[in-house]
């Protein structure tokens, strides 16, 4: 099997130096973190490196050599490389070399175990976007999650660079691009937060503006209304109406009436609700639509009570055992008598059932259409969306990889890009937990339901019964 | 690189490209046929004179808007979400497969599987609509539980849908691949 | 009684079951083109490991696909015919495939034991796991299953399945040798046995040859369809007699045991058999009776339990799972089967298999089953049963009834998978002979044959599915059907190794 070597883009303009590292035995894969560079003294990098390795809990090693030649190979400079692994000693010690000329890199790797010679695949990565991802669905064996993890570790690692003094000098992608302007930089970084809170700041000016219109008229008009005794006798009227069921034509006049008159009652208490509503939507819009949900819920409890009714009057009851019953002629006469009454009564009921099924219904998708806005209103990440969206490699999926330029006799080539995650999996995977239950029932059992006449509940209900 | 012309289920004229890197890399790319010129004129047309034809008994310009509309968003998304272009996949020995499918508008779908997951890349067949074809799909397990057998199963050059001779070329060098890590993983 | 619709084909508990040795594995095509995979495990059923032919001058071999809505993961007689008559098909050289619809989440293409290939394809099931039928739908799939294994003979199954007919039709449509096995008898008097022979008939008339699983089928089937009887062979269906063995340990008591395994349905004459139980108990105090199975008709017998007070007599035992059957059946010594109609009653050649005795009403083609000394024939009537009844019993006490293990060995060589599917290689031969009526004689024989309007009409339907053809065979034509790698029959791919191996084991044992 291949040794693969994971090497950050940010050193590939490194002087020549050390690689420091981590070595993968499991996979046989090395990841450079950085490279260190001349002068140095061997024990206080080794003890730089122990000290970091009480910090993180992950082992750092010097793994090998880089050599970058701007002209041609030195050979010097060779020999003293090829020295320094008698000094840091690790199995195997890489051999890199590199012109500035060429794209083509030698790797060389020596004292194996078994002495074999093996191929080296190269694999160029971008430090900076591998530390900030996380990486989702992967498991513990896999040795891209296991690479990943090494460099999100060893962030204490870039802490210092080449430009900072102290005993050991580092290349790694903290110190590419330190000479271009940090203030770029931060513009960058800073663009999206700022955009995000004027837009904020514009939404909340235009809705507070609204709120005020909103809210100004019906509190007016309020009372304008109930000062008023005109107002009182318009209620008696309306109650008036309500109790007369005699002088009603027939039945379904008699229901419309009922329901005009219903509504006339309260209008003005709708007023009032809609103005409470409004005034709620400070505490964000979230509440005010669970009140308005309360609220009609409450106001069309009489349609629910009358739906309940009619359900239980036309559901029957059926049991699907089978009795065998003797009768006596008069009980059977009789029976016959109670059914034929119930037949020419059908109509009726049904019309009834119909009527406030019907209503149920409608009832029952406002609710639900709100209770949906809701749900999602809560539920949905705005913070992982928004990443995905503007930083799509904090969120990986998994990684790519694209073929570079490749000669014979050189290390295989290899560029490691982020895979994104999907905007769908963002969802499936960052949505909050939600504790609304979703109806069981398909649309064909709820037709069936309401061809029996059982009674049909909005959503929550369902899983009170279990 | 070699290149190789093959058809598809439909009779469509599909390339082979085998790029082998070494033993362990290899890099198949089968590219589908172009949009033809007379199939994208015929649907232009189609939904033109329909347009026109709604034009002259309602008397509303609308409706030739939503035609012009309809036929370039048609399109566009045509070329965006359904035309892949090429599909490729790349097999590298020590590291993992990598399926890319490429859109006629240069989107690009990659999925990398590690080899740790991978079991195995066979030919299987399956019932698809009026036909039953033949497919290369990789076989994946779960690295914690190797015994519990096949976890997924993933189909690949899905849109070009090769034939089976194809498929059968295909397979025998991703077998040697694998064949060549196993051997060395023993 | 009436002759009702009657099912031999039905997923009951009664009925011969073989559960394929189905691995529920993904096994790839690829296999098969690298032989990667090393011989299967050998097939369970034991009368598949018979020493294979000697190799004598090459036999024709054929390509055979066997289509029916009935298979595993169904259970029932006609789900295991196709199973073991295929299994023997295979060790014999032909190629085999299945054709059936999905079942639940098994769909698309398994291998079962030797390379036995079933599609299981996504059609609608409509009832009574029948698929729904236009005579049109499945014509592209099945085409493309019939090009892609070189199919060079359809052999269709039940008369209740629709997709077996409709696989009749397109193969005649493509010219394809046709056989059809009948499993069931019907009536001629119901509006629905009148449709259903009408449609027979349609069906059959131009069919190369018909199978019945015994003479009254077959003068039943000649007469609904309305077919020269020198086309209908008969080949009874066949038991697995090791599957069906007696106790030899049961210990001997005084007490009497009489076995019903049956649907509790009205056509296996479950009234019958609620009249007979407080007949027969009322008359001996050590009679038990012990019903296996699982119905409608059931309540009846609960009734009649309730009734009676013979809750510790009368034990229904509800569902039986094919392989509890043989544990029930030894439990008693005598078998008493009710069927108001039966084309070829398996139950009674399973428990004679196990050492019963079998008294049974002499209806459809049971009196062809068994011979005269091991079966009680009766009418179809309470008196008439109960008197049987009484006779076996009487002969039980006097201990003049052969023993088990005489009636097993002489049960075991009446019917045997070998014997079916060598009988059935000789239709598909003749059948390879003769050619498949062109288009125009077609037409013309279903408008004399099945009547002017119904021929017409079913002419009109051979027309448009003709035109279907061409129209398929315009846009895929069939040099863009990949041909499909064999996994049985002469060129299979990866039992060829399989089977050598058993072939020299087989040498080695002899």
């Amino acid at each position: 099997m291949a040794i693969k070597i994971f090497f950050p883009t940010s050193c590939s303009a490194a002087e020549s130096g050390l690689l420091i590292g981590r070595w993968m035995e499991e996979h046989r894969s090395a990841v450079i973190l950085a490279t260190l560079q001349f002068p140095f003294i061997p024990a206080s990098v080794k003890r730089h490196l122990s000290q970091l390795e009480q910090v993180t809990g992950m082992s750092l090693s010097v793994l090998g050599t880089w050599s970058h030649s701007k002209a041609e190979a030195d050979e010097k400079m060779e020999n003293f490389l090829g020295e320094l692994s008698s000094i840091f000693k690790h199995q195997p010690w890489l051999r890199m070399a590199r012109e500035t000329t060429s794209k083509f890199w030698d790797c060389r790797i020596e004292s194996l175990e078994d002495g074999a010679s093996e191929d080296v695949v190269l694999v160029y990565y971008d430090q900076r976007k591998v530390m900030l991802s996380e990486l989702h669905s992967a498991s513990e064996h896999s040795e891209i999650a296991a690479m990943f993890n090494t460099v999100a570790k060893n962030q204490l690692l870039f802490a210092n660079d080449k430009y900072d003094e102290g005993p050991v000098r580092l290349t790694h992608w903290q110190s590419e691009g330190m000479e271009a302007s940090i203030i770029v930089e931060l513009g960058k970084q800073a663009s999206v937060p700022m955009c995000a809170v004027l837009s904020f700041f514009v939404s909340a000016i235009t809705s507070i503006c609204s709120l005020r219109v909103l809210s100004g008229k019906p509190l007016s008009f309020l009372w304008n209304k109930l000062s008023t005794f005109e107002q009182l006798g318009n209620r008696l009227e309306n109650l008036r109406i309500i109790s007369s069921a005699e002088k009603a034509q027939d039945h379904v006049t008699f229901m419309s009436s009922l329901l005009a008159g219903y509504i006339r009652l309260m209008s003005p208490f709708i007023e009032v609700i809609l103005w409470y509503i409004g005034l709620s939507a400070c505490l964000g819009l979230s509440v005010a639509l669970s009140i308005l949900s309360d609220i009609i819920a409450l106001l069309t409890f009489h349609i629910y009570c009358f739906y309940v009714y009619g359900a239980s009057a036309s559901n029957t009851g059926v049991n699907m055992t089978l009795h065998v019953m003797y009768f006596f002629l008069l009980q059977l006469f009789l029976g016959t008598l109670l059914f034929t009454i119930l037949l020419f009564l059908l109509p009726t009921t049904a019309l009834y059932y119909l009527v406030f099924t019907l209503l149920r219904l409608v009832m029952i998708v406002v609710q639900g259409v709100i209770q949906m806005t809701i749900d999602l209103l809560s539920t949905l990440p705005f913070y992982a969306l928004l990443l995905r969206l503007c930083r799509s490699y904090r969120l990986a999926a998994g990684v790519k990889f694209q073929m570079l330029e490749q000669k014979s006799g050189k290390p295989l080539r290899l560029l490691m890009q982020i895979n994104p995650l999907p905007y769908g999996q963002v969802l499936q995977t960052y949505r909050l937990p939600s504790r609304r239950c979703y109806p069981k029932d398909s649309w064909g059992s709820l037709c069936k339901k309401l061809f029996i006449g059982e009674v049909i509940y909005p959503w929550k209900q369902k899983d009170k019964q279990h | 690189m070699e290149e190789k012309e093959y058809s598809d289920i439909y009779g469509n004229t599909i390339t082979l490209q085998q790029q082998s890197y070494s033993d362990t890399c290899q890099d198949f790319t089968i590219t589908s046929s172009k949009v033809s010129i007379r199939s994208l004129t015929t649907w232009t047309c189609v939904v033109w004179i329909i347009a026109y034809v709604l034009f002259v008994c309602t008397q509303q310009t609308a409706v030739l808007t939503v035609a012009i509309l309809f036929s370039i968003v048609g399109l566009l998304l045509y070329l965006h979400l359904v035309k892949v272009d090429h599909e490729s996949l790349l097999i590298l020995g020590s590291l993992g497969i990598q399926r890319t499918s490429t859109y006629a508008s240069g989107r690009e779908n990659t999925v990398f599987i590690e080899m740790c997951r991978v079991q195995d890349v066979v030919i299987n067949e399956g019932i698809s609509m009026h036909r039953v074809n033949y497919y290369l799909c990789l076989l994946l397990k779960d690295p914690s539980d190797p015994q519990a057998g096949v976890s997924q199963v993933i189909p690949v050059f899905q849109s070009c849908q090769p034939r089976l001779d194809c498929l059968v070329e295909v397979y025998r060098s991703c077998q040697e691949v694998l064949a060549h890590r196993n051997k060395v993983a023993s | 009684m009436p002759e009702t619709v009657e099912d031999a084909g039905s997923r009951s508990a009664e009925e011969p079951i073989h559960p394929p040795v189905s691995r529920r594995s993904l096994l790839p095509v690829s296999s098969m083109v690298h032989s990667r995979r090393e011989g299967r495990k050998p097939c369970s059923s034991s009368n598949l490991s018979w020493p294979p032919e000697p190799a004598h001058a090459p036999r024709r071999t054929h390509t055979i696909c066997m289509v029916s809505d009935f298979f595993y993961p169904n259970m029932g007689g006609v789900e295991s015919h196709i199973y073991q008559l295929s299994q023997c098909l295979i060790a014999r050289g032909h190629k085999v495939i299945i054709v059936t619809h999905a079942y639940g989440d098994r769909k698309g293409i398994r291998y079962l034991t030797n390379g036995l290939k079933v599609y299981y394809l996504p059609l609608k099931v409509m009832y009574n796991q029948s698929t729904a039928t236009t005579l049109l739908h499945s014509l592209p799939l099945l085409r493309y299953i019939f090009v892609r294994e070189q199919i060079s003979v359809v052999h269709s199954h039940s008369s209740f399945s629709a997709m077996a007919h409709d696989a009749l039709f397109h193969a005649k449509t493509m010219g394809l040798h046709t056989v059809f096995t009948d499993h069931s008898l019907f009536g001629f008097a119901d509006v629905s046995s009148v449709l259903t022979n009408k449609l027979l008939t349609v069906s059959l008339c131009d069919t190369n040859h018909i199978i019945c699983v015994s003479y009254t089928s077959k003068e039943n089937t000649v007469l609904r369809a309305a077919l020269d009887p020198k086309i209908v062979s008969v080949i009874p269906n066949a038991v697995d007699p090791t599957d069906f063995t007696p106790d030899l340990q049961k210990e001997k008591s005084n007490k009497i045991t009489i076995v019903v395994v049956s649907r509790l349905v009205y056509r296996k004459g479950v009234d019958l058999l609620g009249g007979i139980i407080p007949e027969m108990c009322q008359k001996y105090p050590e009679l038990h009776f012990l019903i296996g199975g699982e119905g409608p008709k059931r309540i009846i017998l609960e009734e009649v339990r309730e009734r009676y007070q013979l809750h510790d007599r009368v034990r229904l035992l509800g569902a039986l799972e094919h392989h509890q059957v043989r544990n029930v059946l030894v439990e008693g010594e005598i078998f008493l089967n009710t069927s108001l109609t039966e084309a070829f009653c398996m139950a009674i050649v399973e428990a004679a298999s196990c050492g019963l005795q079998v008294v049974t009403t002499k209806v459809g083609g049971i009196p062809e089953v068994l011979p005269d000394n091991f079966i009680l024939l009766c009418e179809p009537s309470v008196k008439s049963l109960c008197i049987g009844l009484e006779k076996a019993i009487d002969k039980l006490r006097r201990g003049t009834l052969p023993s088990p293990e005489t009636i097993h060995n002489t049960v075991k060589t009446f019917y045997t998978w070998r014997n079916v599917a060598k009988r059935t290689e000789q239709v598909y031969d003749r059948v390879a002979k003769e050619t498949v009526l062109p288009i125009s004689e077609r037409l013309e024989r279903l408008v004399n044959h099945c009547g002017v309007v119904t021929g017409s009409i079913f002419a009109l339907f051979v027309v448009i599915s003709f035109l279907f053809l061409v129209f398929l065979r315009w846009t895929t034509p069939d040099y863009l059907i990949d041909i499909a790698v064999d996994a049985s029959g002469s060129k299979a791919a990866w039992t060829q190794e399989y089977c050598s191996k058993k072939k020299t084991k087989n040498f080695l044992i002899k």
